[in-house]
């Protein structure tokens, strides 16, 4: 038995989703929807939770995740329910009930609030600038120090629990029962999905897209690796180098090219931006131009008097680092691969 | 008896020839010496067939015709306007059925089949021998119309009638017009209010010169027929002066002690004995409800206009024909159905408008103030056990509508809707498209699976197992249920019954053929228009109310009826009025009258429909059929018997 909460949409309305009430249950949605199968049937079963306000049933869904935003669903319904951005809400409204800060559904839920955040670790990241009097050695070893500890922080303290809270809402609480065996059978679709994306595949039409996204991975994930493991602004080794010059050149360019269709609003999936999306390819575009600038200043000496470059690097970084990574929308990339190893789990359940 | 009959035997093609010799049947048929001509043809029916029987008819001064062809369903019509274009009454036709009886119905046996086609077409000829030129009855026609029940229906029906030329008598039981449509407010899909429209029409009513309204009228007795029908009409008083003086209207209502429930708001309400339905009715005089009142005298006191000494009056007009426009009652719900009457906030949709009417910035009811509407449709119509099996059509749209209306006028307002299918065709669905986008959630269940009322401590509960949720089980905490009533019968048939008016599967009144002739019944005269007839909304109900209005007019226009002459007849020398006739006659055509001295029965030509029912009855054998006369009938007999 489930109590109906006609008030959830407007909550839902919050992260993003439009007039999903004109829906009426036509099913057209799911008909045309290349990755919805007989075992995980969405979105119009989505689009009915949330019109329902079955909150319980939507938290328990792994389907949000199972989505990957091609839009044919909107495309087709013939009320212009936007099935698709539904699903892309339900997303961020799941990503912001995982999170035990709740700072999560505070940033998407207000834009002003993202602004404030991102504005107060500007502020901090210039003012402990200036209480180390601009010295650029002291910046950089600062500066990598950060980087290092951010990752273990952000995993440790936000994202590990995060996504134990997830398993608990979708394994746990609905009691689904997973021998022990199948957690470690079902490691595989974990790995090669968060590093492949392979599902996007499946959706029609989206080859050039998801390559771009596979790109975009290994390049960010290399990128992380050669600047924190291989220190790459201290480092000697031409080949390290050349490697971290390509990898940021990647990162910008496919972002550029990301940010062009989200303004050019040709395909469903950029037709409607949230704020978080934008400060995603933002941001992610900053991290890899500023990078590369900062190298590139190092390269031809001239840091040292630019000191301001460096200051806008790391201005970005720490924005990237405390805001986006463990709040905004790179978590996705965590849970949709989590959500496939979550649903793999559940298809190996003893019923 | 003929002298000069034709015959005319169709090939049909090879239809009949394949298998009967129409060369045979021919010669065998020109051997009657009352057959002046006879020819084969390939085709009777092909238009140069038609153009030589006509230059044959009249040329050879033919005084009757038979064709041997196809079945009379196909083409007597078509042979009779032959024989009236030659010139031949269209009775001194006769059609023989060769093809059907005999070519098709014995292909295994050829000579069979010619020998029984000699038979049917002999037949024919002895009939023909034996027929008459007959005319139709003319009966002259009073040019006038009684349309009963001033709803929506009858006051366009009298309009329409009224334009057209005729006298319109419309007769209403209740004392103000408008019937349903006056109790609500909001319509869907027009902008205007039912008393809105009630009032345009009712002023276009009293300004035509044609139309009288009576009030507080029913028909009690009828007789007579199509053209020519005597109404006798009781009119009961209002109690009241005509030119009330409001001032003091006033105070006799509130003087009166009588407190009653208000039927205008489906007894949401109360009110006296003395009353207005609302503010602006029509006609604009309030009513005592004798049954109700005491007599106690309080409003006479102060009011000079009460006059109790007002008596019934009756009243009898004559009419050519009755339209009518009694409309339909709600469907009252069963006791503790879906909750009605057992739990404290289940209403009807009738009450609900009414209470959406006269709360204004916040919905109460019975002291609360209502945040959740759970509406639960087809109650009373789509009945998996009970007798109605009809949408009622209208309360889906209506629901809807009243539901958005709600929604609009009070704040944070959530309406349920616990359907079984929406049905809001037409330009209606632009509601249902208004409503969901409006945040109205939509359950639905199968009929074998309705939703549940139920009651948790103080708190009304719904549930349902949800079809758009793969049936699981949904609840909803409700402030107020409104029960979703179809559309039902007048529950008082007195005037269907008067007119011998049958009713359909669904009881109501019942058309004679549900496309092509949707405003006639079965009593000549008699149409049929709005909810009267079936659930309908205002603009199927104005589409009925003017397809009725001119098929009555168009049996009046003229000023004269013309009835087909094939009816019974009796013989007054044998006739003893034993009363077997009147009691087979399925349309009372029969009477009893004195001729002479001598009690007969007497047909009434305009009634009569030549059924021949009577005909077998009369111990004295003193009815004849016109058209199939005793005669006729044995000499057909005689010649399909006959062995030479
Ligand atoms: C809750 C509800 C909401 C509705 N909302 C809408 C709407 O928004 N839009 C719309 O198009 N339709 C609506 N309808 C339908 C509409 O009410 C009907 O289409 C309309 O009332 C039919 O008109 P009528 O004249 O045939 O019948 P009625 O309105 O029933 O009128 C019949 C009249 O005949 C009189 N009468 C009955 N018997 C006799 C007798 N023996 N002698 C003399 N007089 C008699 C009655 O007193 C009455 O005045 C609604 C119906 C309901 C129940
Ligand atoms: S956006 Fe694409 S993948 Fe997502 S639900 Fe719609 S059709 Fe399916
Ligand atoms: S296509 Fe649109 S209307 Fe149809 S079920 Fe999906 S969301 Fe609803
Ligand atoms: S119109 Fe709708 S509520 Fe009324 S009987 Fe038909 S389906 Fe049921
Ligand atoms: S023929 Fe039929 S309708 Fe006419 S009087 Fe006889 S029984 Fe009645």
């Amino acid at each position: 038995m489930a109590r109906i909460n006609p008030k959830f949409t407007t909550e839902l309305q919050s992260y993003g989703a439009f007039d999903t009430n004109a829906c009426y249950n036509c099913g057209n949605c799911t008909a045309v929807c290349s990755l919805s199968d007989e075992d995980n049937s969405f979105p119009r079963k989505m689009v009915r939770y949330s019109v329902l306000g079955l909150e319980n049933e939507i938290q328990t869904s792994l389907e949000p995740w199972l989505c990957y935003y091609c839009g044919d669903c909107s495309a087709t319904c013939p009320r212009e329910a936007e099935p698709g951005e539904l699903m892309m809400s339900l997303r961020r409204y799941l990503t912001s009930k995982y999170d035990w800060t709740g700072l999560s559904g505070m940033l998407y839920k207000s834009l002003s609030t993202s602004v404030i955040a991102f504005v107060l670790l500007a502020v901090g990241v210039i003012w402990f600038a200036s209480s180390l009097n601009f010295e650029p050695e002291l910046l950089l070893h600062y500066g990598h120090y950060f980087e290092m500890s951010a990752i273990g922080s952000v995993f440790l303290l936000i994202l590990l629990p995060n996504l134990i809270r997830m398993w608990n809402m979708v394994i746990r609480k609905p009691k689904v029962n997973v021998s022990f065996s199948a957690y470690l059978k079902s490691y595989s679709e974990l790995i090669v999905h968060m590093f492949t994306q392979k599902r996007t595949l499946g959706c029609d039409d989206s080859q050039t897209r998801w390559f771009q996204h596979l790109i975009l991975v290994i390049g960010y994930l290399s990128l992380l690796f050669t600047t924190v493991f291989l220190d790459w602004f201290a480092t000697d080794s031409s080949f390290i180098l050349v490697l971290g010059y390509l990898e940021s050149a990647v990162i910008f360019s496919v972002t550029f090219i990301f940010m062009i269709g989200r303004l050019s609003k040709k395909t469903q999936v950029s037709k409607n931006s949230h704020p978080s999306d934008w400060f995603f390819v933002i941001w992610l575009f900053l991290m890899g131009l500023s990078a590369f600038v900062v190298r590139l200043f190092i390269d031809l000496d001239i840091l040292e008097t630019n000191i301001w470059m460096y200051l806008i690097h790391l201005t970005v970084l720490v924005q990237w680092a405390i805001i986006i990574v463990p709040f905004g929308k790179w978590t996705h990339f965590l849970y949709r691969s989590f959500a496939m190893y979550f649903e793999k789990l559940k298809s190996l359940s003893i019923s | 008896m003929k002298k000069k009959i034709g015959v005319y035997v169709c090939h049909c093609g090879g239809n009949i020839s394949d298998y009967v010799d129409v060369e045979k049947v021919r010669a065998e048929i020109e051997k009657d010496e009352s057959v002046f001509l006879s020819k084969t043809t390939m085709f009777a029916c092909a238009d140069s067939n038609q153009k030589d029987m006509v230059t044959d008819i009249a040329e050879k001064q033919l005084d009757g015709a038979v064709v041997a062809s196809c079945s009379p369903t196909l083409h007597l019509l078509t042979f009779s306007a032959v024989a009236e274009r030659a010139g031949l009454n269209k009775y001194n036709y006769i059609h023989a059925n060769i093809r059907e009886q005999a070519s098709w119905a014995h292909s295994d046996d050829k000579v069979g089949a010619t020998e029984k086609a000699i038979q049917i077409v002999k037949a024919a000829v002895a009939k023909v021998k034996r027929s008459n030129a007959l005319e139709p009855f003319r009966v002259a026609a009073t040019n006038a119309v009684a349309v009963v029940g001033a709803g929506i229906a009858g006051l366009r029906s009298a309009i329409q009638l009224a334009e057209s030329g005729a006298q319109v008598y419309l007769i209403e039981r209740e004392f103000f017009v408008g019937g349903r449509v006056a109790q609500w407010d909001d319509l869907f899909v027009s902008k205007e209010t039912g008393k809105e429209l009630i009032t345009r029409l009712y002023d276009k009513a009293m300004n035509h010169k044609n139309i009288t309204l009576f009030t507080g009228a029913e028909i009690i007795e009828n007789s007579g027929s199509v053209g020519n029908i005597s109404l006798k009409v009781k009119i009961a008083p209002r109690h009241m002066k005509l030119d009330c003086n409001e001032g003091n209207l006033g105070k006799a209502i509130e003087v009166c002690p009588v407190v009653v429930p208000d039927k205008f708001n489906f007894n949401i309400t109360t009110r006296k004995a003395i009353y207005h339905n609302f503010p602006g009715e029509y006609p604009q005089l309030p009513v005592i409800d004798i049954e109700n009142c005491t007599r106690c005298g309080e409003c006479e006191k102060v009011c000079e206009n009460v006059d109790f000494s007002q008596k019934d009056e009756f009243l009898n007009i004559k009419v050519g024909s009755v339209l009518l426009a009694t409309g339909f009652d709600p469907y009252e719900p069963k006791n503790d159905e879906f909750g009605y009457k057992t739990i404290d906030n289940v209403v009807t949709l009738p009450q609900f408008k009414r209470l959406v009417h006269y709360c204004d910035d916040k919905l109460v009811y019975k002291g609360k103030e209502v945040k959740n509407v759970a509406y639960i449709y087809c109650v009373g119509s789509r009945q998996v056990d009970g007798d109605n099996k009809y949408c009622s059509r209208y309360c889906c749209t209506a629901t809807i509508h009243a539901a958005i209306t709600a929604k609009k006028k009070y704040k944070d307002l959530y309406n349920f809707h616990f359907n079984r299918g929406i049905r809001t065709y037409g330009k209606q669905e632009v509601l249902y498209d208004e409503s969901s986008r409006l945040g109205d959630i939509y359950l639905q269940s199968f009929e074998d699976h309705p939703p549940v009322v139920s009651k948790e401590g103080d708190k009304t509960i719904v549930t349902i197992n949800d079809i758009l949720t793969a049936d699981k089980t949904l609840e909803v905490e409700a402030d107020l249920v409104v029960l979703v009533t179809g559309m039902v019968p007048r529950q008082d048939n007195s005037i269907g019954s008067l007119l011998k008016i049958p009713r359909g599967r669904d009881n109501f009144f019942n058309e004679i053929h549900m496309k092509l002739r949707p405003v006639e019944t079965v009593i000549d005269g008699v149409t049929i228009a709005g909810a009267s007839q079936g659930p309908k909304n205002i603009m199927e109900s104005m589409n009925s109310s003017l397809a009725a209005a001119t098929k009555s007019f168009s049996l009046i226009a003229s000023g004269e009826l013309s009835l087909s002459p094939t009816i019974a007849k009796i013989d007054v020398d044998n006739c003893g009025w034993c009363g077997k006739c009147d009691d087979a006659c399925p349309f009372s055509a029969l009477t009893k009258t004195d001729v002479n001295g001598k009690l007969v029965a007497a047909v009434n030509e305009s009634v009569c429909k030549g059924c021949g029912m009577c005909m077998p009855v009369c111990p004295s054998n003193a009815i004849e059929l016109i058209g199939y006369t005793d005669n006729q009938i044995e000499s057909m007999i005689d010649a399909l018997v006959s062995t030479d």
